[in-house]
């Protein structure tokens, strides 16, 4: 059914399970109902609804007629159906991020669906860079421009504007991001998490009505403690990400020049990127069959690149390739 | 506490020790409190003047709020005396319809307000003002709230404008601008709340800095909603300033009194709101203002607390004006229901129309109570710290007349609704009441985190002790306890032989002392469960609140009440009434509350409603499916 785009279908299940003659398999006396009357078919009715409710297919009154007709009322075919009818229903808004059945066409539009869904903040403010064009050139030739979406929310803006100008942001990418049967990329503006975590003193003129802090030695009971995460890592700021076309210096350029207008304080902090080479194609390789078992990697460390603003000369600095080899 | 000790040493001889260490060590740290307190006074046991306070720790100071405080019979009339001609003018010569419809205060009424004296009620006579205590202020501020425009500009003026001048002003600068103030001439303005900044002080960007010859502070900002703001002349301005602290420059606030003179200062548009129209509210701007540097109000820096305590100062005034409004709202609408008649009978005579008008006068009564005698308090000499009782007082009112005012429409029905009868007028000028000043959820933390803080200093030894496993302290306490909840009354000395409360009011004087005793159990379990974090748990914050309003509401109309049979005022068996109903209600609705603060009570719904607000908030909107909705 995939091949004819009908899997998601109601009236072709329908039409399939109208197939079966009516009324042959329903067992007529208490012998047959004893022994699994006519198994193979009714295996073949179970798996139908199977495939129906892989695909999330609601099953109809019609259905169930249909059903009943065909296998009787206390056949496989039947308590599946009613299993379905009660789980179906407990299951379909289980999921708190849904993603659409049907994903927007537009590049942009996916990146923007995307990104909302990471960011997973009301505030977040999807701002988009650079619309995909193509242009040819005097020489003939065809230059794509790849679309550039970003993400930042206000209080990442704070953030950043806090950070340390001593210490380097990374943009870090491509990860990827599957939805549904695609899957996009995104980059990641992210800083190392600060090594003290610098409590503001407390000042005691800071509220007009209430005081802030109460002068008592004792902290909270035991009993009342609600607060020991284990997951409360710190790993550290994210202050924007971003997805574009094609994962290219340049274009992650762009997106860190269009960040800088909003958060001046880019223009300060050096920016390092550890950009991966991003998905390739695994290439027929010749040499695969080398006896140490390096395998192309489709993922190799390049070049970092120390980028400060205004400094006209460009630091390449190659890093020992590391090898992310799987038969290790 | 003590008289507790002393009976359980007669009962139990093994705790006896624990007790009496007990009671010795709070004792001394009780005191420590008390020299820290009353630095004034030279005496080493003095009087409390604390009330609300006390009530935190489960004790009640009756000689603060029994008897009721009383004025001479020479400053009664006199204050009748001022309180004739401003009522004659108020009901003569005030048209509140018209100052609503036009947004404006005309310029007769703020001239013949100006001639009574009520621009400078407060201020010395020294300077031209009429030298009222608090007391009489709150008398006369009964009268200025029949109309919500006039009441709300006089109290912009006097009430925290020129407080500031007042209370921190040197003599050069009271003797330079209150005469004018004082007289009128001059409107004044208090400007502290911004855009960006309303219970945060540290949000103020207004920056006052000071010019190369020293001699000047030039203040660049912006306020917004400032009363009076479009016609004062003379603004007490909150900005901040560069201040050297221990050789590190530091940004503090400081107090400023700017004149309109100065130049620089525009004022926008008077802001269109739903009541108090009459009263002129707009944004300043200030631009490059010279301020001359000895302008500065108090000390460079100095400005968080003078803004704290100008703004402490004038709450308690709300309790009597509502008083005074809804006083005239009964007879307004006792007059309609009387006479308005329905399947032969009178509104009057249908219990619903009954309760509205019982609800009304007792809220009415417990407001001018609670008022008078927080104004009897601060007038007593050595001045004590009301700031507590002002904002309960403020609360309690606000809150009480917005559901008054919004009964009285209900009685007159379709006709309240339209504005052909003032009861719309009121209730719109009545719904600021909960929100300046001060909002109420705001003064509610206040009201619970002072006391909070003032217990937590005297039992924190005590806690500290049995967290650090301190045994004896432990098992000596808990048996306190458990023969405590054996115990069903208590004795605070309000009732008996000694007591201050008049016998007709026994019952309500045992239920207000069991309260205040659980009270401080309470507070003290509090303290125990959320040591510091309990800035946090708003939930348990604001029924402490709750309930330490109430005991006061209740303890101010005992006093009342008993005064009034005592002497035998005229009515006073109506007043025993509304007090005796007045108390049991509260005793109920406090126990409840003390109820719900226990951990883990089924009456305590927090952690469900922290939760429903949580996933709104997540989403910002109802997250729940349409009820037609369907799944197939």
């Amino acid at each position: 059914m995939p091949e004819f785009g009908v899997e998601r279908d109601l009236a072709v299940y329908n039409k399939l399970l109208d197939v079966f003659p009516k009324e042959v398999f329903v067992p007529r006396n208490a012998v047959q109902r004893m022994f699994n009357h006519y198994p193979r078919q009714q295996e073949c009715g179970v798996q139908l609804l199977e495939q129906m409710e892989e695909y999330g297919v609601m099953p109809n009154v019609e259905t169930k007629v249909l059903l009943v007709q065909i296998f009787g009322k206390k056949a496989h075919p039947i308590r599946k159906y009613q299993r379905m009818m009660y789980w179906m229903p407990k299951f379909k808004h289980v999921n708190p991020f849904p993603v659409p059945l049907q994903l927007p066409e537009d590049p942009v539009d996916v990146a923007r669906f995307g990104l909302a869904r990471i960011a997973n903040d009301l505030d977040a403010k999807v701002t988009v860079y650079q619309l995909p064009c193509t242009d040819i050139t005097e020489t003939g030739e065809e230059i794509t421009i790849p679309h550039v979406v970003g993400i930042q929310s206000p209080s990442q803006m704070e953030l950043l504007a806090k950070h340390n100008p001593n210490k380097p942001v990374f943009v870090e990418g491509p990860f990827p991001l599957w939805l549904r049967q695609t899957c996009v990329h995104y980059y990641v503006l992210r800083a190392d998490p600060p090594e003290e975590k610098v409590e503001e003193p407390y000042d005691p003129e800071r509220s007009l009505y209430y005081p802030l802090r109460l002068d008592v030695d004792f902290g909270r009971d035991l009993g009342d403690e609600e607060n020991f995460d284990v997951e409360d890592l710190d790993e550290g700021p994210v202050f924007a990400m971003c997805m574009t076309g094609r994962g290219d210096q340049a274009t992650l350029n762009q997106w860190i020049s269009g960040l800088q207008e909003n958060n001046p304080m880019l223009g300060q902090v050096p920016t390092l990127f550890r950009v991966n080479a991003g998905p390739q194609e695994l290439s027929a390789s010749a040499d695969a069959e080398s006896g140490h078992a390096h395998r192309p990697d489709t993922e190799t460390r390049s070049e970092e690149k120390l980028q400060r603003d205004g400094e006209p000369g460009v630091i390449v600095e190659e890093e020992p390739q590391r090898r992310q080899g799987r038969n290790q | 506490m003590i008289m507790n000790a002393n009976r359980l040493i007669v009962l139990s001889k093994c705790v006896q020790s624990c007790q009496r260490l007990l009671a010795c060590n709070v004792r001394h740290a009780g005191k420590k409190v008390q020299q820290v307190q009353q630095q004034r006074l030279f005496r080493t046991h003095c009087r409390q003047l604390a009330y609300a306070k006390d009530l935190f720790l489960g004790s009640l100071n009756k000689d603060e709020v029994f008897p009721y405080p009383e004025i001479g019979k020479e400053e009664l009339d006199e204050i009748n005396q001022l309180v004739a001609p401003v009522e004659k003018f108020f009901s003569e010569e005030v048209d509140s319809a018209k100052i609503d419809r036009e947004a404006k205060i005309p310029e007769e009424t703020l001239k013949g307000l100006k001639e009574l004296g009520l621009f400078g009620l407060m201020v010395p006579e020294e300077y031209g003002g009429l030298g009222l205590s608090n007391t009489m202020y709150a008398r006369l501020a009964e009268i200025t709230s029949l109309d919500g425009s006039i009441a709300v500009t006089l109290a912009a003026h006097q009430a925290i404008g020129l407080k500031g001048i007042l209370i921190a002003g040197t003599e050069a600068q009271k003797q330079k601008y209150l005469p004018k103030l004082a007289s009128g001439e001059h409107i004044a303005a208090f400007c502290l709340t911004e855009p960006g900044s309303g219970s945060d002080a540290a949000s103020i960007q207004t920056r006052a800095t000071l010019s190369e010859d020293g001699k000047h502070y030039l203040i660049n900002g912006s306020k917004i909603w400032i009363s009076n703001g479009g016609m004062a002349d003379i603004m007490t301005v909150f900005a901040r300033t560069e201040v050297d602290v221990d050789g590190v420059k530091k940004d503090k606030i400081s107090a400023f009194i700017v004149e309109r003179a100065f130049g620089g200062i525009t004022s926008g548009k008077p802001e269109d709101k739903l009541g108090i129209r009459g009263s002129n509210t707009c944004e300043v701007s200030f631009d490059n203002v010279p301020v001359p540097v000895e302008n500065v109000i108090g000390e460079v820096g100095g400005g968080f607390k003078i803004a704290m305590n100008i703004l402490n100062s004038g709450r308690f005034s709300m309790g009597s004006s509502s008083a005074g409004m809804i006083k005239k709202l009964i007879t307004m609408t006792s007059e309609y229901a009387a006479t308005r008649k329905q399947f032969n009978k009178s509104l009057s005579e249908f219990g619903m129309i009954q309760e509205k008008f019982a609800v009304m006068s007792l809220n009415a009564f417990i407001m001018e109570s609670m008022a008078y005698l927080t104004a009897g308090m601060m007038d007593r000499p050595g001045l004590p710290d009301c700031s507590l009782e002002a904002a309960m007082v403020k609360v309690f009112s606000s809150e009480r007349a917005w559901i008054c005012v919004s009964e009285a429409l209900q009685v007159l029905g379709g006709l309240g609704y339209t504005k052909n009868y003032p009861y719309e007028r009121y209730l719109r000028d009545c719904r600021i009441l909960p929100i300046f000043e001060g909002t109420n959820e705001v003064l509610r933390m206040y009201i619970a985190l002072t006391g909070m803080q003032y217990a937590g200093k005297i039992t924190t030894w005590k806690i500290n002790e049995i967290k650090k496993g301190n045994v004896g302290l432990a098992i000596g306490m808990l048996v306190k306890k458990i023969m405590n909840k054996f115990s069903s009354s208590v004795d605070l000395g309000l009732t008996g032989k000694d007591g201050v409360v008049h016998p007709s009011m026994t019952e309500s004087a045992k239920m207000l002392e069991l309260n205040v005793t659980h009270f401080g159990w309470t507070v003290e379990t509090l303290l125990y469960r959320f040591g510091k974090t309990i800035v946090d748990e708003q939930f348990a914050l604001k029924r402490v609140a709750d309930v330490l309003i109430n005991l006061y509401a209740m303890t101010a109309v005992l006093s009342r009440a008993s005064r009034s049979i005592t002497i035998g005022l005229k009515n006073n068996d109506h007043e025993i009434l509304l007090t005796n109903t007045f108390c049991s209600e509260a005793f109920f609705r406090n126990n409840y509350m003390i109820h719900q603060l226990q951990e883990h009570t089924p009456g305590n719904s927090d952690a469900n409603i922290k939760k429903i607000a949580a996933e709104v908030l997540q989403d910002r909107s109802y997250i729940c499916s349409h009820p037609l909705e369907r799944i197939y």
